[in-house]
C-alpha cells in the first residue's frame, strides 16, 4: 500500500494531464473520505458490523462497536454504497462524490425475511439469500446464547426450520443428535457435515469411557457418550448457517449426504478495542421424578441374605405368600440439584487493516447425577490481516481442553438410574457390615448403587486444536482466489475404574461373583483416541458484468481432506483394592489398537448467472473420490441446478396494486445431488480375518459380514421448491419449502441366511425416500418505539420411508431388547414385534384369570399377520409380529414469543414433537423387579397375579408414547445501557426444558439410550433424563 | 511486475500445498486380508484357533447355545429371569420357542460360520508341504466341524447341505453322515502322516485330536444308528486322555460367565438332574455332588457346577465314560447283553478317583438282564453322567422317551435363515 500512495501525486498529475489532453470535462480524480454512521430504525441505535462497500469496487469498510465507518475512494461522480449485514435489509445508497469528504448517516432496517442477509454456502466469496434457490438458515449469536446451554447443537434446538434436534442424555457433556431432513444413510452417521470457519470438524463419539464390551454384552448398543461437538464454545460463535439438503449442500458433495452446518466465529472489527464479558451461574436438576411402588408387602421370601427373592414379581414359579418390606425411593439419592458456572471474556478491535479477536472462557457444570460433571477451558483467536489491496490473510486457531467426571453410561445394568431400575425398592443399599463394606443386594449377583455412585469412577479429558489460514488474492479485476487450510487435532483419553466389590456382583458387572474370585473382581481401562485431520479448499471466482442486466460468476474450486484415527484401549480385570491402573490387574483383557486413514479430494466447476436483480440461475458439476471405496467406485460426479426468482423485485410486479401489501414475493426451485463418501469404515470394503488373542495364541476370525471391494457410496438426489413471501412492511413473513431427497445405492448391512458363510452383507442394496415440508411464519403484531413483539413458528413434517432393502426384513437385536427393524415401504428404524391380542372395540383379550394375551395366528408376510382365536376365544396359532411403533416423529416444530419493551426483553420457546414412539424398555424392568407402580398393583392385588409375567414377553407392553410439547426456553433480560465504565451492561435470566406435556411412562420421552446411533433411535434404557436448568447471568462491554 | 511474479508464486505455492498427500490407497494395518490368511500354514493355524474360539468363547457361541438349548428342551435346568427372552421361550417350550429366538440363531449363526472357515482351512492344508503339519490342521479343523455338524443335526429336523447361497435341506441323518466323513478324512491324514509337535504347540492346548477323532465317530455313528461303527471307533478311543476346550481368566467358560456366576439366567433344576421319578439318580449317586452345588442361604437352593463351575474350567468335547456308555449301548442295541452290562457298570461302579475328569457314581452294579432294562440303564446312566453336556435331547429320541418328559423336539428355523432362503423347510410343530 505505501508504494501505491508514494505513487498517487504521480498517478494524479497523469490523471490531470490526460483530461486536458483530451478536453473531457472532468475536472478532478481526487480521494474523498466517505464516513458515517450506521443506525438501526428501530432505536437509534448504532449497528457494528455492516459491511459497506462501493458499487463496482473492492474499497468499502466494515462499522465499528459505534456504528461509525470510513471509506477512501478515488475519483468523482456519483457511486453507489451498498450495505450488508445479518440481520438488516441491504441497502444501496447513492452518493455524489463531489468534494473531499462526505458524512453519510445511513438508518438500516431490521429484517424479518433475512432475504438479503449474506450467506456463505461454501463459495469463496459470499452471496446472498436472494440469489440462493435453495433453502439456508441463519442462526445469529443473540439465539443461542440465552439458552441456558453451553451445548451449541441443544442451544439450536427448535430455531432451525428442518431440524430435528434432540438431546440423547441428561448427562452434562450427554450427546445431541441432530437429523437435517430425516434420516439420510443406515449404514453411517446421519449427522450433518460440520465446518467451523472453513474446517471440517469431527463430531464423532468415542468410547474412551465406558470401554469395555462386557458393559453392554458386546451387542449392538448404537453410539453412546459424548459427540465432539462440545468442544465448540458457543460464546465465540458469530452465527451458525444451517443447510439442510443437498441441493443447498451440493458444494460440498462428497460429505454433505446429511446436510451442513456451518459455524462462523467472531471477528475483529476496526475501532477501538471492545473488552466483552458475561458471567453465569447455572442450576440444574431433575425435572420429572418417577413415582415408586408403595405397597407395604413383596411376594415370596427376605429381600437379602438367606433365602433372599428378588424379581418377586414375576420370579417362576409364582411366590403366592408375602413378606413386609421397607420401601425406599433411591432417585432422591442418585439425582441431586446441581450448581455450575460459565465465564467468557473476550477482547476484539482492529485497524483498516489488521482486526483482532481473542476470547476466552471457562465453563463449569455439575450433572443431576451426583458425583458427575463436565468443565471446559476453550481460547481462540482469529486475526484478519489486509497486505495490501490483492492479498489479505486470515488466520484462527482455537484451543480447547475439556474434562469430566461420569457414571457408566445407558445401556448397562450399572448405569446410576439403571442400577436402581434394575432392583426392588426395597433394600437397604447403604447398609455396611462392620468392616465398612457395602451388601449384596438380592440373590443375583446385582450391583449396589452405592457402589455405582461412590466407588466407580469414569473420567474423560480432551485436548483439542482447531486451526484454520486462509489467504485471499485479487489479483486482477473481476478475478479473486482463495486458499484455505484448515486442521483438527485432538486427543481424548479415558480411564475407567471399578473396585473389586466386597459382595456377591456377577462377573458379567465387574464383580468377582459370590466368591468374590480375584481374577474376576474389579476393572480398569484406560483409553485414548487421537485424531487428525486437515484439509485444504482452493477456489478462483471470477465476476463479470456481461450486459449492464446480466452479471455472470464463475467459480472453481478443489478441495482435500485427510484424516487419521488411532484408537488404544488397554484393560484389565480382577484388582487389589486401591489400584486404580490397569497394570495391578491380576487378567489383563484383550486390548483394541485401532488404526485408520483416509482421504477425500474433488474439484468442482459453479456457473451463476445474474439477471437484473431478480433472476437468478446456478449450475454446479463436482468430481469427487474418497479412499473408502475402490478404484473402480472411488470418483463419483455430482451436479446440482437452481433458480431464484424475486417475482417482488420485477417492473410488472412493482406496477400491481398488490406489491403495496406484499414486499416480498420469492419463487425458487433446486435439485441437487451429493454423495456419503466417508459412508463406510476406511477398511470395510475389504474381507479381511480380525485378530485375537485366545488361550494365549493368536486368533484369526473371519469377519461376520461379507464385503464387496466394489462397494459405491451412497446417492442422494434431492428436489426442493420453495417460496418467500413478506408482507406488511415486511412484518409478516412465510417461508414454505417443499423436499423430496431420494437416497439410491444405499448402503445395508443384511442379513444373510447364515448358511453363506457369512451372518451378513454389506452392500448397496437398497434406497430410501424422506418427503416433506417446512413452514416458517414470522409475525410482529406490534411494532412501536417502545414495545415490540414478534412470533415465530416453525413446523417441520418429514416423512421417512426405506424403500428398497435387499430383503424383507432387516432386525437388529439390541441390548435394550428393543426390537428394531428395517422395513420395506416403513420408516427407518420402527419397532417391530409381539402385540396384545385385541378385541373387534381394541379392548384386550384376556384369559380367564384376566391377563392380556399376546396375539396369535398365521404370519403370511412380514406385515400381514392375521390373527385367530380358538373356542374360547384366546389366540392361537404361532405368534405374530407387526410395527409396534415408529421412532421418527410425524411432525416437530417450535413456537418463539418474543418481547421487547424498552430495555426489558422477554422470550419464550416452546417445542414440539408429535407421532413418534419410544422403547421404553426401563418400564417393564421396573415392573419385573418390582419397584414399579404396576408392580404395585398386582402386590396389592388390584390387577390378578401373574399380570406382569403373562405380559412380560408382549413387546408392545414396552412401547410408550414420546409425544411432547415443551417450555424450551424462558429467558428474561434486562439491558442496563451504560453504566459506570460498563458501555453496554445487561442481566439475564433463563430456563431451558422447564415443562413437558407428555403422557410418557418414564423420566423424559426425549431420549436415547443408544447415543447418536442412526437407527437405534428413541430407546429409553437407563440414560441420564435431560435435566431442567435455570441460568442467572450478566454481560458487559467495555 | 514485482506483484505478478507474487501472484503467480503465491497460486503456485498454494497449489502445491493442495495437491501434496492426495493419496487414496491406504493398507489396513489392523486385519490381513482373506488371501493374506490363506497364504501360509500360520495363517491357517490361526484360523482353526479363531474357530475353536466362536464354536467354544462366549453367550453366543455353539457351546452355551447348545448345551442352554438342550437343557431347557430336557428339563434338567429352570428359568431364574423372565427377562432374557430366548431363554424365557424355552423354559415356556412348545409354540412359545420362535424362529426370533436369539439362542437358536446363534447356534445356526456361528455352527455354519465355523463350517465355512473349516471348509477353507480342509482345502487350503492340502496346499502345505509339511504333511505332519497339514494333518494336524485338518484333524483341528475337522473335530470342529464335525462338532458343529452334529449340534445342527441334534436341534433341527433337516440341515444345510452345503454353506453356499439359497443352499438345499437333507434330513439330519445326512448331516450326522457328513460329520463321519469329515470325521473319516482327518482320521486317514493323521493316520498317513501323524500330527506334528510343532502343530500341537501352535495350536492352543486341550485336544487330544486323534482320540477325539474317534470318539466324536463313535458319538455320531451311534446317534445315526450305526451300531457296529460305532463300536469300532469307540474302541479305538485311549479312555485314560482328557480332550477339552480350554479356558483361562481372559476367554472365560461360557456357561460360567454367563448363567453360573451372574445367577440370573438358569439354575440347575434339583438333584433329580430333572430326570422323572422312576428315573431319578439314588441320593447316594456321587455324580449328583459333581454337578450340583448346594447354597442353603441364597436362592436357589442347587445351583449349576460340574464343567461350568469357574471361569478357567475347561469343557471336554467327550468324556472316557461317555465312550463306554456308547459301547455298552452298541452291545445292547446289537443284543450282546454280556458286554453291554459289563460296560454299563464300568461307569455305574466307576469313583471319582480312576476318573480322567473325576466323575464318580460309586453304586453297586446293576443287575438288569434283558435287552430293554439294559436300555433304560443305560439311558439314566448316560443322563446322569452326561448331566448338561448338550446331547441329551438326542437320547430321548433315540430311547424313544415320551414327549411330555421334554418341552419341545425339534427347533423352528431362525428367521435369518427362511428370510434369505427359500429351500428354508417348514418348521415342525413340536
Amino acid at each position: 500500500m505505501k508504494q501505491q500512495q508514494t505513487k498517487k501525486p504521480f498517478l494524479n498529475r497523469l490523471a490531470m494531464v490526460l483530461v486536458l489532453l483530451s478536453g473531457l470535462t472532468v475536472t478532478s480524480f481526487a480521494q474523498v473520505v466517505i464516513s458515517g454512521k450506521v443506525t438501526n430504525q428501530k432505536d437509534n441505535t448504532p449497528i457494528e458490523g455492516i459491511s459497506i462497500v462501493i458499487k463496482g469496487t473492492r474499497a468499502g469498510a466494515n462499522t465499528d462497536n459505534n456504528g461509525n465507518f470510513s471509506i477512501s475512494h478515488k475519483g468523482n461522480g456519483v457511486i453507489i454504497l451498498n450495505t450488508s449485514g445479518v440481520g438488516f435489509k441491504s441497502q444501496d445508497i447513492t452518493v455524489d462524490t463531489k468534494g473531499t469528504t462526505k458524512n453519510i448517516n445511513i438508518v438500516l432496517v431490521e429484517q424479518y425475511s433475512k432475504l438479503d442477509e449474506v450467506v456463505v454456502t461454501g463459495t469463496s466469496a459470499g452471496t446472498t439469500k436472494r440469489q440462493l434457490g435453495s433453502y439456508v438458515s441463519t442462526v445469529s449469536a443473540d439465539e443461542i446464547s440465552n439458552g441456558a446451554t453451553s451445548n451449541v447443537l441443544a442451544a439450536l434446538q427448535g430455531k432451525t426450520a428442518g431440524a430435528q434436534i434432540s438431546q440423547n442424555s441428561g448427562d452434562p457433556a450427554g450427546g445431541v443428535s441432530v437429523r437435517l431432513r430425516g434420516t439420510s444413510s443406515v449404514l453411517s452417521s446421519s449427522e450433518p457435515l460440520y465446518i467451523v470457519d472453513g474446517v471440517i470438524i469431527n463430531n464423532a463419539t468415542n468410547r474412551v469411557t465406558n470401554t469395555s464390551g462386557n458393559y453392554d454384552g458386546t451387542n449392538f448398543v448404537g453410539s453412546i457418550g459424548q459427540n465432539r461437538m462440545v468442544d465448540i464454545n458457543p460464546a465465540d460463535i458469530d452465527h451458525i448457517e444451517v443447510l439442510n439438503g443437498a441441493a443447498a449442500a451440493a458444494i460440498y458433495g462428497s460429505r454433505a449426504n446429511a446436510g451442513v452446518i456451518q459455524i462462523f466465529t467472531k471477528k475483529g472489527k476496526t475501532g477501538a478495542p471492545k473488552v466483552s464479558f458475561s458471567s453465569s451461574y447455572l442450576n440444574s436438576s431433575l425435572r420429572n421424578k418417577l413415582e415408586v411402588n408403595q405397597s407395604p408387602t413383596k411376594f415370596g421370601g427376605p429381600t437379602d441374605g438367606a433365602g433372599a427373592l428378588t424379581q418377586d414379581v414375576i420370579a417362576a414359579p409364582l411366590a403366592t405368600t408375602t413378606t413386609n418390606v421397607t420401601r425406599y425411593d433411591y432417585q432422591d439419592y442418585i439425582f441431586r440439584n446441581a450448581a455450575g458456572t460459565d465465564n467468557t471474556i473476550s477482547i476484539s478491535g482492529g485497524t483498516d487493516k489488521t482486526k483482532y479477536y481473542f476470547g476466552g472462557s471457562y465453563f463449569y457444570n455439575q450433572g443431576i447425577i451426583n458425583n458427575t460433571d463436565f468443565q471446559r477451558f476453550s481460547f481462540r483467536t482469529n486475526i484478519d490481516q489486509t497486505v495490501n489491496k490483492w492479498l489479505s490473510m486470515n488466520l484462527g486457531v482455537s484451543y480447547t481442553n475439556s474434562a469430566a467426571n461420569e457414571k457408566p453410561d445407558g445401556q448397562s445394568f450399572f448405569s446410576p438410574t439403571n442400577s436402581i431400575t434394575i432392583i426392588g425398592n426395597f433394600h437397604n443399599i447403604w447398609a455396611r457390615d462392620a468392616n465398612g463394606n457395602l451388601q449384596a443386594v438380592g440373590e443375583r449377583g446385582r450391583v449396589n448403587p452405592v457402589s455405582v455412585m461412590e466407588d466407580i469412577k469414569q473420567k474423560q479429558a480432551t485436548n483439542r486444536i482447531i486451526t484454520n489460514f486462509g489467504v485471499k488474492l485479487k489479483p486482477i479485476k473481476h478475478l479473486s482466489i482463495d486458499y484455505l487450510m484448515g486442521v483438527d487435532n485432538y486427543s481424548q483419553s479415558g480411564t475407567t475404574y471399578i473396585p473389586p466389590f466386597t459382595y456377591n456382583a456377577s462377573t458379567a458387572f465387574y464383580g468377582g461373583g459370590a466368591t468374590l474370585d480375584p481374577t474376576q473382581n474389579g476393572y480398569a481401562s484406560a483409553a485414548s483416541n487421537n485424531f487428525f485431520q486437515i484439509n485444504h479448499d482452493l477456489n478462483a471466482n471470477y465476476n463479470i458484468n456481461i450486459t449492464p442486466d446480466i452479471n455472470s460468476t464463475t467459480q472453481v474450486g478443489f478441495s482435500q481432506q485427510y484424516e487419521k484415527n488411532n484408537y488404544i484401549l488397554f484393560q484389565g480385570r480382577g484388582f487389589a483394592p486401591f489400584i486404580e491402573t490397569v497394570n495391578g490387574a491380576s487378567t489383563i483383557l484383550p486390548g483394541v489398537d485401532d488404526r485408520s486413514e483416509l482421504s477425500v479430494s474433488g474439484t468442482y466447476v459453479q456457473q451463476n448467472f445474474k439477471y437484473k436483480n431478480y433472476l437468478f440461475l446456478t449450475g454446479a458439476i463436482r468430481n469427487d473420490g474418497s479412499s473408502v471405496f475402490g478404484a473402480n467406485q472411488r470418483n463419483q460426479t455430482y451436479s446440482k441446478a437452481s433458480v431464484s426468482y424475486i417475482v417482488s423485485s420485477t417492473d410488472t410486479w412493482n406496477n400491481l396494486a398488490i406489491s403495496k401489501l406484499i414486499d416480498l414475493f420469492k419463487l425458487r426451485a433446486a435439485y441437487g445431488e451429493s454423495g456419503n463418501l466417508t459412508g463406510i469404515g476406511a477398511y470395510s470394503r475389504f474381507n479381511s480375518y480380525s485378530s485375537n488373542s485366545f488361550l494365549g495364541r493368536s486368533a484369526l476370525n473371519s469377519s461376520a459380514t461379507l464385503a464387496n471391494e466394489n462397494v459405491k457410496p451412497e446417492r442422494q438426489a434431492e428436489t426442493e421448491f420453495g417460496v418467500d413471501l413478506g408482507a406488511f412492511n415486511n412484518r409478516v413473513g412465510l417461508t414454505v419449502n417443499i423436499y423430496n431427497k431420494k437416497v439410491s445405492d444405499l448402503l445395508i448391512n443384511r442379513q444373510l441366511s447364515p448358511t453363506n458363510g457369512f451372518a451378513s452383507v454389506l452392500d448397496n442394496f437398497g434406497s430410501l425416500e424422506n418427503k416433506g415440508y417446512e413452514i416458517m411464519l414470522s409475525f410482529v403484531p406490534i411494532q412501536n418505539k417502545n414495545l415490540k413483539w414478534e412470533l415465530t413458528t416453525i413446523y417441520n413434517h418429514n416423512e421417512n420411508k426405506a424403500l428398497k432393502i435387499g430383503q424383507a426384513l432387516t432386525l437388529l437385536s439390541t441390548n435394550a431388547g428393543a426390537p428394531v427393524a428395517i422395513i420395506e415401504g416403513q420408516p427407518l428404524g420402527v419397532f417391530y414385534g409381539t402385540y396384545f391380542a385385541r378385541k373387534a372395540d381394541g379392548s384386550l383379550i384376556t384369559n380367564a384369570a384376566g391377563i392380556p394375551q399376546t396375539a396369535k395366528g398365521t404370519q403370511s408376510s412380514v406385515l400381514n399377520p392375521t390373527e385367530t382365536l380358538d373356542a374360547s376365544g384366546l389366540p392361537t396359532g404361532t405368534v405374530l409380529r407387526k410395527v409396534i411403533g415408529n421412532p421418527n416423529p410425524k411432525y416437530t416444530g417450535s413456537i418463539l414469543n418474543e418481547l421487547t419493551y424498552k430495555k426489558w426483553s422477554f422470550r419464550a420457546q416452546i417445542d414440539f414433537v408429535q407421532g413418534v414412539d419410544v422403547f421404553n424398555a426401563d418400564f417393564r424392568t421396573r415392573q419385573g423387579v418390582g419397584n414399579g407402580k404396576v408392580a404395585e398393583q398386582e402386590q396389592k392385588g388390584l390387577i390378578p397375579r401373574g399380570f406382569v409375567t403373562g405380559v412380560y414377553a408382549i413387546e408392545e407392553w414396552r412401547v410408550d408414547k414420546g409425544d411432547y410439547v415443551k417450555l424450551r426456553e424462558l429467558s428474561l433480560s434486562y439491558n442496563l445501557g451504560k453504566v459506570a465504565f460498563a458501555n453496554n451492561l445487561s442481566i439475564n435470566f433463563s430456563g431451558r426444558n422447564l415443562i413437558s406435556w407428555d403422557s410418557y411412562k418414564g423420566y423424559d420421552p426425549e431420549v436415547n439410550a443408544a447415543g447418536q446411533s442412526t437407527i437405534l433411535r428413541g430407546i429409553d434404557f437407563g440414560s441420564t433424563p435431560i435435566p431442567r436448568s435455570f441460568s442467572f447471568g450478566i454481560k458487559a462491554d467495555f | 511486475m514485482k506483484k505478478i511474479q507474487y501472484i503467480i508464486q503465491t497460486t503456485f505455492l498454494l497449489g502445491v500445498i493442495s495437491l501434496t498427500s492426495c493419496k487414496k490407497d491406504f493398507v489396513n494395518p489392523n486385519a490381513p486380508t482373506t488371501d493374506q490368511v490363506f497364504s501360509s500354514a500360520r495363517g491357517l493355524v490361526g484360523v482353526n484357533i479363531g474357530n475353536q474360539r466362536t464354536y467354544s468363547l462366549g453367550g453366543a457361541s455353539v457351546i452355551y447355545s447348545v448345551v442352554t438349548t438342550n437343557a431347557f428342551a430336557t428339563n434338567e435346568v429352570i428359568l431364574m429371569n423372565s427377562g432374557n427372552t430366548a431363554e424365557f421361550q424355552f423354559s415356556k417350550g412348545g409354540t412359545s420357542v420362535d424362529a426370533t429366538n436369539t439362542v437358536l440363531a446363534n447356534a445356526w449363526t456361528n455352527a455354519n460360520k465355523v463350517i465355512f472357515d473349516a471348509n477353507s482351512v480342509i482345502n487350503a492344508a492340502a496346499k502345505i508341504n509339511d504333511k505332519t503339519y497339514a494333518s494336524g490342521l485338518i484333524a483341528h479343523a475337522s473335530i470342529l466341524k464335525a462338532l458343529s455338524l452334529g449340534s445342527m443335526s441334534m436341534l433341527w429336523e433337516k440341515v444345510p447341505d452345503t454353506i453356499g447361497v439359497n443352499v438345499t435341506f437333507s434330513d439330519r441323518m445326512v448331516g450326522y453322515a457328513k460329520a463321519i466323513a469329515a470325521l473319516d478324512n482327518a482320521i486317514n491324514a493323521v493316520k498317513a502322516n501323524p500330527i506334528s509337535a510343532t502343530y500341537t504347540s501352535d495350536a492352543v492346548a486341550g485336544i487330544d485330536y486323534l482320540n477325539t477323532l474317534y470318539a466324536l465317530k463313535a458319538r455320531y455313528a451311534l446317534f445315526a444308528g450305526k451300531n457296529a461303527d460305532a463300536l469300532t471307533a469307540a474302541n479305538l478311543v485311549d479312555l485314560t486322555k482328557k480332550s477339552t476346550f480350554n479356558f483361562d481368566a481372559v476367554s472365560t467358560n461360557p456357561i460360567f460367565t454367563t448363567v453360573t456366576s451372574t445367577n440370573n439366567v438358569y439354575q440347575a433344576i434339583d438333584s433329580t438332574l430333572g430326570l422323572p421319578a422312576s428315573l431319578a439318580p439314588s441320593a447316594s449317586d456321587g455324580r449328583i455332588a459333581f454337578y450340583t452345588s448346594i447354597n442353603a442361604t441364597i436362592n436357589p437352593r442347587y445351583r449349576i457346577n460340574g464343567f461350568y463351575s469357574s471361569t478357567t474350567t475347561g469343557i471336554p468335547i467327550y468324556l472316557p465314560s461317555e465312550i463306554t456308555l456308547i459301547k455298552a449301548e452298541a452291545y445292547a442295541r446289537t443284543n450282546d447283553l454280556t458286554n453291554a452290562l459289563v460296560e454299563l457298570n464300568k461307569v455305574v461302579t466307576k469313583t471319582a478317583a480312576v476318573d480322567p475328569f473325576k466323575i464318580g457314581a460309586n453304586l453297586a452294579a446293576s443287575t438288569a438282564s434283558t435287552q430293554a432294562a439294559l436300555l433304560t440303564e443305560i439311558y439314566k446312566n448316560r443322563c446322569i453322567e452326561l448331566y448338561m453336556s448338550g446331547l441329551k435331547i438326542e437320547d430321548m429320541r433315540r430311547f424313544a422317551r415320551p414327549t411330555t418328559e421334554m418341552k419341545r423336539n425339534f427347533f423352528p428355523y431362525p428367521f435369518k435363515e427362511r428370510d434369505g432362503n427359500t429351500n428354508t423347510p417348514t418348521d415342525p410343530s413340536f
